[in-house]
């Protein structure tokens, strides 16, 4: 009786850790809007599923990622699944799960599963893999990249960190040593250089993207090393310096600033003054439409300032004064001109 | 600088160390009756997500850190039901809480709160200072303008301490890990006192995680945890499983991390994984230095059959 009741405890567990290691729930407001759609599309119901290692609730880039296809999926009528916090190990098979499940595209948030995808594209020639932060060498007949252009990105915050900065000392907080995070770092250290010389950039990682306690420490430490302004991109990480600044700022008033991406967290914390905000919805829904008219595959789908893909946030106008913006976006001009930080 | 950078380290040593301590503890009431628990890391989750939710819905940080320990409770009753009545492997349902307990958080907190690019965020507990003692120069302010949950965690050390080796309950409670056939002879309820520790153990963890979110951060995301339950899993090894040893170890662990993500930020031309590589370096070093000699419960991870000869 008892070894009957453990191995029925031991089932119930493996199914709830099957059912909940990888949650695969639809998206209740993407299939509903998948009917509306059919129509365009010639009574089919096109199905996209995103695959992702950090979880879609982290309030960062899983969220960003998560939100985008569910923006791009409505739009253009499609169904959409995901799975999320996976491990390395599983990237393959969850992508080949998907696979035999006929969807029509997968999406890969993220530079990391570019081996996985390579290796499970070669088996499903007629599955469309969209990845992004994908290299420009990646592209095949199934495999598109979406490439936000991240030097971009660091030079808008580090042009308007470089303005803020009343210190000359800023600080970047990563999650891990991304290319993408290399690349924001670089673009954010020469921007703010070329506004100001004098300027110095405190950069540290977490080594992770989930620890908030990390990412307060960290901006904690950065603080009492006189920066001023921060950037990041590490996800939940940030969100644990922003709480560390506005502990720092106390009630009074605010002298120290956070720049946030990649939404717009404009009154998210007291902090954020501004934010630089890229459009994956936009990428993915030029993905979404290539597999409908059947020209999916071999492209690289740029992200950038001049198409529009990468734009300002709000901005917090108590903080930031006229002048600055003025001035700030001066260099945004020269940027999309290509002339900005030379 | 130097005398405003020894402080901040040794701030945020203290707080960095808070929750590995109370879990680390929690794991020691547990292995001193027999119950090896590797499941503190998924505790810990659910009692930082409930601790959370109640935080966030009341507005109020000490109700959730009882819902934390409710919490906590909650989910170590299926290892306890598992590991003590049903006689089952304790590392395989260690690990099964390990993979449960997260999922079934991050499932409600998605639930509730839905996907956003925006975290939400709780009210923290205010820092309380102790008259007096709080005006000690330097290590005052420091040690003693803390949240009430450093000082609960402090004082569950030496509480534990005297509880193990002065009282006739913590003497009984250790022969039950040690060997339980001839504390069941003399009259102690093995199996009463097995349960009694689960659900310690389960409290404390479920503190360790609502701390957390409730005292350290004011955001709940998935994988906030971050594997500090396994580093209080090998604070109880460390610290030989007693309450003295267990709060060096934790101090120690929370020092190097505390070092280590300062040093990042000072020297910022050197590959960050050298530093973050300290904490553990610290660790073996001091396992090589102090000897790992098992000093454990004799009769740790085995499962008691009462009426097995």
């Amino acid at each position: 009786m008892k070894r009957m009741l453990t191995l029925f405890l031991a089932v119930v567990m493996a199914l709830s850790l099957a059912a909940c290691g990888s949650t695969t729930t639809p998206a209740a407001s993407g299939s509903a809007s998948g009917s509306a759609a059919g129509s365009s599309s010639g009574g089919k119901t096109y199905k996209v599923a995103m695959v992702c290692d950090s979880s879609i609730s982290d309030g960062g880039w899983g969220a960003a990622c998560y939100n985008a296809m569910i923006d791009a999926a409505k739009a253009q009528g499609w169904e959409t699944a995901y799975t999320d916090s996976i491990a390395v190990a599983d990237y393959a098979s969850s992508i080949e799960s998907y696979c035999q499940l006929g969807y029509d595209m997968i999406f890969l948030p993220g530079n990391q599963y570019s081996d996985a995808t390579v290796q499970v594209a070669k088996d499903y020639p007629d599955v469309c893999f969209a990845v992004l932060n994908g290299s420009e060498s990646l592209p095949t007949d199934n495999i598109t990249s979406i490439l936000p252009n991240a030097d971009e990105i660091g030079y808008m915050a580090g042009a308007l960190a470089g303005l803020m900065t009343k210190t000359n000392v800023l600080g970047f907080i990563g999650g891990m040593e991304l290319d993408t995070t290399k690349a924001k770092l670089a673009g954010y250290e020469k921007a703010a250089k070329a506004v100001n010389p004098s300027i110095s950039v405190l950069s540290a990682y977490a080594g992770s993207f989930d620890d908030t306690a990390k990412g307060m420490e960290l901006a904690t430490s950065m603080i009492s090393e006189k920066a001023d302004v921060f950037f990041g991109d590490a996800s939940a990480v940030d969100s644990g310096a922003r709480q560390a600044i506005d502990t720092k700022n106390g009630s009074g008033a605010i002298g120290i600033y956070d720049i946030g991406q990649p939404a717009d967290l404009l009154g998210q914390n007291p902090c954020v003054i501004c934010s630089v905000v890229t459009d994956n919805a936009g990428m993915l829904g030029l993905c979404l439409q290539a597999v409908e008219d059947g020209s999916f595959g071999n492209q690289v789908i740029y992200g950038s300032l001049e198409n529009g893909c990468l734009s300002l946030g709000k901005f917090n106008d108590t903080l930031v004064s006229a002048d600055v913006q003025k001035a700030f976006l001066g260099y945004v001009d020269q940027m999309k001109a290509g002339t900005f930080p030379g | 600088m130097s005398m405003s950078f020894a402080a901040e380290i040794l701030l945020s040593t203290v707080r960095m160390a808070t929750p590995i301590l109370l879990v680390a503890l929690a794991e020691l009431y547990s292995e001193r009756a027999g119950l090896v628990n590797i499941g503190l890391d998924g505790i810990m989750t659910f009692g930082a997500l409930s601790g959370f939710m109640v935080c966030y819905l009341t507005g109020s940080p000490f109700l959730g850190i009882l819902a934390g320990a409710a919490g906590g409770i909650a989910v170590n009753m299926i290892y306890a039901f598992c590991t003590i009545t049903l006689c089952a492997e304790q590392i395989v349902y260690g690990m099964a809480v390990n993979i449960f307990a997260p999922a079934v958080a991050a499932f409600v907190y998605r639930i509730y709160f839905g996907v956003s690019s925006t975290l939400a965020q709780d009210t923290l507990m205010k820092p309380i200072a102790i008259p007096y003692l709080k005006d000690i120069p330097f290590l005052g302010d420091l040690l003693f303008h803390q949240t009430p949950m450093v000082y609960f965690a402090y004082l569950m050390v030496i509480f534990t301490a005297v509880f193990f080796n002065r009282t006739k309950a913590g003497l009984n409670f250790k022969a039950v890990g040690e060997y339980p056939k001839a504390a069941e002879t003399l009259g102690i309820n093995v199996i009463q006192k097995k349960y009694l520790a689960s659900m310690i153990c389960g409290a404390l963890a479920g503190i360790g995680g609502a701390y957390l979110t409730t005292c350290y951060v004011n955001t709940y995301s998935d994988g906030i945890v971050a594997g500090r339950g396994f580093i209080a899993l090998s604070a109880v090894i460390f610290g030989r499983w007693t309450s003295g040893g267990v709060l060096l170890a934790c101090l120690l662990f929370g020092f190097c991390d505390a070092l280590q993500l300062r040093l990042q930020v000072l020297s910022t031309s050197t590959p960050y994984q050298l530093f973050q590589m300290i904490p553990y370096a610290a660790t073996l070093v001091a396992l090589a230095v102090f000897g790992i000699k098992k000093a454990g419960p004799k009769s740790v991870g085995k499962a008691y059959r009462r009426e097995e000869r």
